[in-house]
């Protein structure tokens, strides 16, 4: 089994890339993948707590919290976008992770795949 | 110990998308990647700008005086202030109009050592074949 | 180098023309099926005119109103997520999303 390391810019809500990107993590999961997600820039909110479910918007917070118990999926947001966009540590859901740029580069290093979803 | 090539590919412009701009930080933040890491392990990056992504490197920008937020110029230069290897695509600098004189060619005023350096695309495409993985912005 | 190339939009990038690999595989994925689905002008589309591997995102093609057996050129393998993955681990060594 390998492992693959997506980075993610797009916002949760108006565009579609950040679901792309919780899907092929889900499928690798569920192949037996180790998955780290990196969030980024505008994809920074998908870890803001409180998110309410609207069928107009999209809503990914199901399935990340079930990827997050599986055990094999790291999701991580940058610090620095998340706080610029408001979002503190005591802001962000329980499970991801909040760090700098340097923790992309890392995982990038002991990866077998990375997959970079450079915004829109 | 190993050391794992990682080029960071610049297509987009900047200023009305943030992904240049990541770009930029990204790469730069290989810098502190081996606290990391194990000894000897480590990240080596290179950054390429093509197409559109070359007036990324323009000089005289204006943005912290007047977007009041750091230019793309100031990045470029701290990436050359850090030793990073910066290529630009002479092709699409040249399709541009665009010289050397045009772009940020070093950062001697901030103290640094080395220089852009304006490649030919295939040169470009030598470093995504050799690098371990690709970041495209 | 053998290498997966994403096309996400309905444009034809101008990287596309200039990327070399040993093996070159084209994903098209959001509005990037439209590639797959669609001539203009009674052609396909440019993005579909290289001797590469071609693949659709069928959730992408199939949400936008096409089937899977609606691509135009049969060349194009229509893929799922699971099919994705192990393009992504066991046909290609890099990915650049476009």
């Amino acid at each position: 089994m390998g492992k693959i390391t997506i980075g993610c810019f797009s916002s949760l809500v108006g565009s579609m890339s950040l679901d792309f990107a919780v899907k092929l993590s889900e499928a690798a999961v569920k192949k037996g993948h180790e998955v780290d997600l990196w969030l980024s820039g505008n994809g920074t909110m998908l870890g803001k707590k409180g998110q309410s479910k609207f069928r107009d918007y999209s809503y990914l917070m199901d399935t990340v919290t079930e990827l997050i118990k599986s055990g094999k999926f790291k999701i991580t947001n940058c610090e620095a976008c998340a706080k610029a966009r408001g979002i503190s540590r005591e802001d962000t859901v329980e499970g991801f992770g909040v760090a700098s740029m340097d923790w992309y580069l890392a995982s990038a290093f002991s990866t077998d795949r990375i997959l970079h979803i450079g915004g829109e | 110990m190993a050391i794992k090539k990682i080029a960071f590919i610049v297509e987009k412009l900047p200023y009305k998308s943030e992904t240049s701009r990541l770009a930029l930080t990204h790469t730069i933040a290989s810098q502190t990647v081996e606290i990391h890491l194990e000894d000897g392990d480590n990240v080596e990056p290179v950054l390429a700008f093509v197409g559109e992504g070359v007036l990324n490197c323009l000089k005289n920008q204006k943005a912290l005086e007047l977007y009041g937020v750091s230019s793309l110029e100031a990045h470029v230069k701290n990436a050359l202030l850090l030793d990073l290897r910066v290529l630009v695509c002479k092709e699409d600098l040249e399709g541009f109009g665009l010289t050397e004189d045009s772009i940020v060619m070093d950062a001697e005023e901030i103290g640094g050592e080395v220089t852009t350096q304006v490649v030919p695309y295939e040169e470009i495409q030598q470093d995504l074949e050799a690098a371990d993985h690709l970041m495209f912005f | 180098m053998r290498l997966a190339v994403f096309v996400s939009e309905y444009r034809e990038p101008a990287m596309l023309e200039r990327l070399k690999a040993e093996k070159l595989g084209i994903v098209l994925v959001q509005n990037g099926v439209y590639h797959a689905a669609l001539k203009k002008d009674g052609n396909v589309s440019p993005v579909l005119s290289k001797d590469v591997e071609y693949y659709a995102l069928s959730e992408d093609l199939q949400s936008r109103g096409f089937s899977d057996s609606d691509v135009v050129d049969s060349k194009v393998k229509v893929i799922n997520y699971d099919g994705l993955v192990d393009l992504i681990f066991n046909d290609y060594e890099k990915t650049i999303w476009l």
